[in-house]
C-alpha cells in the first residue's frame, strides 16, 4: 500500500475518523485505523461495533493495500507535521513508514484481517432522504439535548426518526421533557427508526462548512449518512419509541408571547437563586392583564422577581426546573418565543412564534 | 435449546482467542434450531456482519460437532435483550461455559441468584444470633425502613449467608415482583471490572440501580479493591436515597476491614451491625436436633450432647460432623451413641475443659500477647500489657469460673473492681471486636489443645 497526499487533507481525514477510536476499546484492533487503497480510491475506516467511519481521502499518488494503524497516534503526529508537506505513506508487512520532507518514521500496525468487516447499507431496500446540511445540523442540535443517556431504556438513548402526514419528523424525550422537529415535508417513504444520539453527534462533529448536503439511507437494522468525503454508519436502536405525539397537551389555556432573549435573562437570574434548592425550581406566573413574571422559589440564598409586560388572557402559574427551560430557549430559533401552560397541570409547550417546525414540551415541577 | 447454545459456544471458544470470543459471542443467543435452520440473535448490524463473514466457519464447525446438522445459519438482531426471552439463567448456571460469558450474563440477570434451600423456617434461632434475627424478621415486613442497611458480621459458617439468602427469599415470598439481587463482593468486582473493561461502566450501575433489594456477601473480600468500592459506595448512596433494602454480609465489621474508606465503614454500620456468634452448647444442641430431624435420622440425646460439646468451632463443622456420625452408625449398623462410645469418630478425644489451671491461662495469655507472666501479674498500665491483663481476668472467669476477687488475685491485683471492669469490658468488645474475638478463640484453642 502507498499513498501520497498533502498533511492538511490526511490530518483532516485522520481527525474525522479518529475519534471513536481512541481511548479503552474491545479489541486492540479497534483502535486503530483501517487504511485501504483500491483501484485509486483511498479510504480510511474506524469502527467501534456501534457505528463507523469511512473517509474517502482524494490522493495524488497511490498503489493497492490494505493495512491498520494506531489511529491516535497517526492523527497527532501528522497534525504535528509541518503543513503544505506531501506526506508518503508506505506499508511493508505490519510496519508503515512515513516520510515529509525533512521527516520520516516508522509506525508499527497490523495486517487487516482482524478489522471488522463493515455491513453494507441494501441500496435497494434503503430509504432515503437528502436535505441541506446547515438545517440537518441546527434540526439535530435543537433535539438532541432532550436525549436520555439512560441506558436502561435504550430507545430514550437515541432520536427517532418518524414519518407521519407525509412529514419526516425526529423526536427525543428522557422522559421529563421532548423535543420534536420536522425535518422535511412532502417525503413519500415512510420509516420508523432510532438513530442513537451518540452516532448522530459524531455525524454532526463531522460537518464542516464546505459541506452542502446530507444524504441519510435507513436500512432495518442499519443507517448510513453521507456527507461530503464522509460516511458514517451506525446501528439502529432495536426497541420502541414511545408514542410522543399523545404528550403533546392540547388543552393548553395560556397562551403568552415573549421576547426570547429578555426571557432567557430573567430565567438566568431566576436560576441564579433556585440552584441550591431541589431541581432548580422556578415559577411562572401569568397575571391579568399584562403580567407575566419569573422568580426563584424562596429558599436560604434570597429570592429574586422579574416582571416582563405581554397580553395575558388567562391567568395561571407553572414551577420548572429552570435548566430545562433555558436548554430549551437557547435552540429556539426565532426571536419570539410561545409559551402555552394550563395552570400547573400540564407540560409547558413552547414553540418559535412563527414557524411549527419545532415543539418542545417540559413537565412541570411539583410545587 | 439454551443448553444446546452453550455447548456450541464451548466449542467456539477453542477456537478463537478470549478478547474476541468476549466481545463477539457475548451477546449472542441461539433463537431457533427448527429441522436444520439456525437462528443466531446478535447485538447489532455490525456484530451480523463480523458473525456471518469472518466467524461463520467457525460457527458451522461448532454447531456440527455438538450433533446438529445445519442447512443454513442465519442472524438476527436482538439488541432490546430485556424484552426478550434470553438464555441469561441457564447460561449462569452451565459450568462449561467460560467465565466472561457467565459473567455479562450474570450482570442482566433478572434471577436473584438466591437459593431457595435457604429460609427463615429452618434457620435455627438462639441466643447467638436472636437479634440479627428479629432485625431480619424486620426487614422482612418493612424493606428499605428502619434497618437499612442491614449489616451482618460472623465468622465463617456461622449462617450469615443462610440469614441473608433467607431474607432475600422471605421478601421474594411476599412480593414476587420485587427486584433482588444476591451477589457474592467477589463477583460484584469481577462483574465490575469486566464491565469497565469492556466500556459498559454505566450499564453496569444502571443494572444495581434497578435493584429493590441488593445483598451482598462476604464483603471483606473488597479489601484492595479501591474502585470496586467507589463504585459500591455510588451505588449504595443510590440505592440508599431511594429507600432500597441493602444488606451486607462480612466476615468482620466494616471498620475493621482495611482499606475501606472510612465514610463507606460507617455508613455500612449506620443501620446497625449485627452479629452471628458462635451458638452456646444448648443452641448448638438445638442445631444438631434440628438437623437430625430434618434427615429424618435417630439420634440418641447424649449423642447430641457429646457432638455439641466437643465441636466448637462453627456451625457448618457442627453440622458436617453429624452427618458423617449419622452416615457412619447407618453403615456399621449401630446407633450414634454406641459408635461415638467404639472411640471410633474424629471428636471422639475427652474434653480437656476441666484441666486447665489459671497458671496456664495466664501463661498462655502472656505469650500470645509476647510478653512474660511476670508483667502481666504486674502493675503495669502500658496498652498491650493491660489488655493481655483483662483478657486473662476474662478467660480466669468463664473458663475456671473464678471469682471476680479470686481472678484478680490471680493476676496480682488487689481490687476486684478493677477485674469486673475488665470483664465487663472485655464482654461489650467481644461482641464488636472481632480481632478481640478471634484472639480469645485461639488462646482458647492453645489452651486446650495443651
Amino acid at each position: 500500500m502507498e499513498i501520497e497526499v498533502s498533511q492538511e487533507k490526511l490530518s483532516k481525514a485522520l481527525n474525522n475518523v479518529s475519534r471513536i477510536a481512541v481511548g479503552k476499546t474491545a479489541l486492540p484492533i479497534l483502535s486503530n485505523v483501517l487504511i485501504r487503497v483500491e483501484k485509486k480510491k483511498v479510504s480510511l475506516v474506524t469502527t467501534n461495533l456501534d457505528m463507523a467511519v469511512v473517509d474517502f481521502l482524494p490522493v495524488s499518488a497511490s498503489k493497492d493495500g490494505v493495512i491498520t494503524i494506531p489511529a491516535k497516534l497517526l492523527a497527532e503526529y501528522i497534525s504535528t507535521l509541518p503543513k503544505g508537506e506531501t506526506i508518503k505513506l508506505v506499508a511493508k508487512d505490519s510496519k508503515v513508514t512515513i516520510s515529509a520532507g525533512k521527516y520520516s518514521s516508522t509506525i508499527n500496525g497490523s495486517l487487516a484481517d482482524d478489522f471488522p468487516e463493515l455491513p453494507e447499507i441494501n441500496e435497494k431496500e434503503a430509504v432515503v432522504f437528502k436535505m441541506g446540511i446547515d438545517e440537518f445540523k441546527n434540526s439535530i442540535n435543537q433535539v438532541v439535548i432532550a436525549s436520555s443517556t439512560d441506558l436502561t431504556r435504550p430507545a430514550l438513548t437515541g432520536v427517532y426518526f418518524n414519518t407521519y402526514d407525509k412529514i419526516l419528523a425526529i423526536a427525543t424525550t428522557d422522559g421529563y421533557r421532548l423535543a420534536e422537529k420536522k425535518l422535511i415535508k412532502n417525503v413519500q417513504s415512510e420509516i420508523e427508526v432510532i438513530v442513537p444520539t451518540n452516532s448522530l453527534q459524531e455525524v454532526l462533529r463531522a460537518i464542516d462548512e464546505n459541506m452542502e448536503e446530507i444524504e441519510m439511507s435507513f436500512n432495518n437494522d442499519l443507517v448510513r449518512f453521507r456527507l461530503g468525503e464522509i460516511e458514517i454508519i451506525s446501528k439502529i436502536i432495536d426497541a420502541s419509541f414511545p408514542d410522543y405525539k399523545k404528550l403533546i397537551p392540547k388543552d393548553n389555556n395560556i397562551k403568552l408571547t415573549l421576547d426570547k432573549e429578555e426571557l432567557i435573562r430573567d430565567t438566568k437570574l431566576a436560576a441564579l437563586f433556585a440552584r441550591r434548592s431541589a431541581g432548580g425550581s422556578i415559577v411562572l406566573e401569568a397575571k391579568k392583564p399584562n403580567t407575566f413574571s419569573i422568580r426563584s422559589v424562596a429558599n436560604e440564598l434570597g429570592e429574586n422577581d422579574s416582571i416582563i409586560e405581554t397580553k395575558v388572557e388567562e391567568e395561571g402559574k407553572i414551577n420548572l426546573n429552570s435548566r430545562f427551560l433555558l436548554d430549551a430557549l437557547n435552540v429556539i430559533e426565532e426571536k419570539e418565543v410561545n409559551l402555552e401552560f394550563a395552570n400547573r397541570i400540564n407540560p409547558i409547550i413552547l414553540t418559535n412564534k412563527k414557524s411549527s417546525d419545532y415543539t418542545h414540551i417540559i413537565m412541570p415541577l411539583n410545587s | 435449546m439454551y443448553n444446546i447454545w452453550n455447548n456450541i459456544l464451548a466449542s467456539i471458544e477453542q477456537k478463537v482467542t478470549s478478547d474476541k470470543f468476549a466481545l463477539y459471542f457475548k451477546d449472542t443467543s441461539l433463537l431457533s434450531n427448527e429441522s436444520g435452520h439456525i437462528i443466531i440473535g446478535v447485538k447489532n448490524a455490525f456484530f451480523k456482519k463480523q458473525l456471518s463473514s469472518k466467524f461463520y466457519g467457525i460457527i458451522e464447525e461448532a454447531i456440527k460437532n455438538n450433533g446438529i446438522n445445519p442447512i443454513d445459519i442465519s442472524f438476527e438482531i436482538q439488541t432490546d435483550i430485556k424484552n426478550k426471552v434470553r438464555p441469561r439463567e441457564v447460561i449462569a448456571s452451565t459450568p462449561t461455559l467460560v467465565k466472561d460469558i457467565k459473567k455479562s450474563t450474570r450482570l442482566s440477570n433478572t434471577s436473584h441468584n438466591l437459593k431457595p434451600d435457604y429460609t427463615l423456617e429452618n434457620f435455627i434461632v438462639g441466643s447467638n444470633n436472636d437479634l440479627a434475627v428479629a432485625a431480619a424478621k424486620s426487614i422482612i415486613d418493612a424493606p428499605g425502613k428502619r434497618f437499612n442497611p442491614f449489616f451482618l458480621y460472623g465468622g465463617s459458617g456461622l449462617g450469615k449467608t443462610h440469614l441473608i439468602q433467607a431474607i432475600g427469599n422471605a421478601l421474594l415470598k411476599n412480593k414476587p415482583e420485587l427486584k433482588i439481587l444476591y451477589i457474592p463482593t467477589s463477583d460484584f468486582y469481577n462483574d465490575f471490572i469486566v464491565s469497565v473493561r469492556t466500556g459498559k461502566g454505566d450499564e453496569f450501575h444502571k443494572k444495581f440501580q434497578k435493584l429493590d433489594c441488593l445483598i451482598l456477601d462476604d464483603f471483606q473480600t473488597i479489601i484492595g479493591k479501591e474502585k470496586s468500592q467507589d463504585e459500591f459506595f455510588s451505588i449504595f448512596n443510590n440505592l440508599y436515597q431511594l429507600n432500597k433494602q441493602i444488606i451486607v454480609a462480612s466476615d468482620r465489621l466494616p471498620n475493621q476491614i482495611e482499606t475501606l474508606d472510612p465514610r463507606l465503614a460507617s455508613r455500612l454500620a449506620q443501620g446497625g451491625a449485627y452479629d452471628l456468634q458462635l451458638p452456646k452448647f444448648e443452641d448448638r444442641c438445638a442445631i444438631l436436633r434440628a438437623k437430625a430431624d430434618l434427615a429424618g435420622a435417630e439420634i440418641e440425646d447424649k449423642a447430641i450432647e457429646y457432638i455439641a460439646e466437643n465441636v466448637n468451632t462453627n456451625i457448618r463443622e457442627l453440622e458436617g460432623e453429624l452427618s458423617k456420625i449419622l452416615l457412619m452408625s447407618e453403615v456399621r449398623g449401630i446407633t450414634p451413641l454406641e459408635l461415638i462410645n467404639s472411640g471410633s469418630t474424629s471428636i471422639s478425644k475427652p474434653s480437656h475443659y476441666h484441666t486447665v489451671t489459671s497458671k496456664q491461662i495466664i501463661d498462655k495469655v502472656s505469650k500470645y500477647y509476647n510478653i512474660t507472666s511476670k508483667e502481666l501479674c504486674s502493675k503495669s498500665r502500658v496498652f498491650n500489657i493491660k489488655n493481655a491483663r483483662q483478657v486473662a481476668m476474662y478467660l480466669l472467669t468463664t473458663e475456671l469460673s473464678l471469682s471476680t476477687t479470686n481472678a484478680a488475685n490471680e493476676v496480682g491485683l488487689k481490687d476486684h473492681t478493677t477485674a469486673m471492669h475488665a470483664i465487663k469490658k472485655i464482654n461489650s468488645d467481644i461482641k464488636l471486636d472481632f480481632t478481640l474475638r478471634e484472639q480469645i478463640e485461639e488462646i482458647k484453642g492453645q489452651l486446650y489443645a495443651a
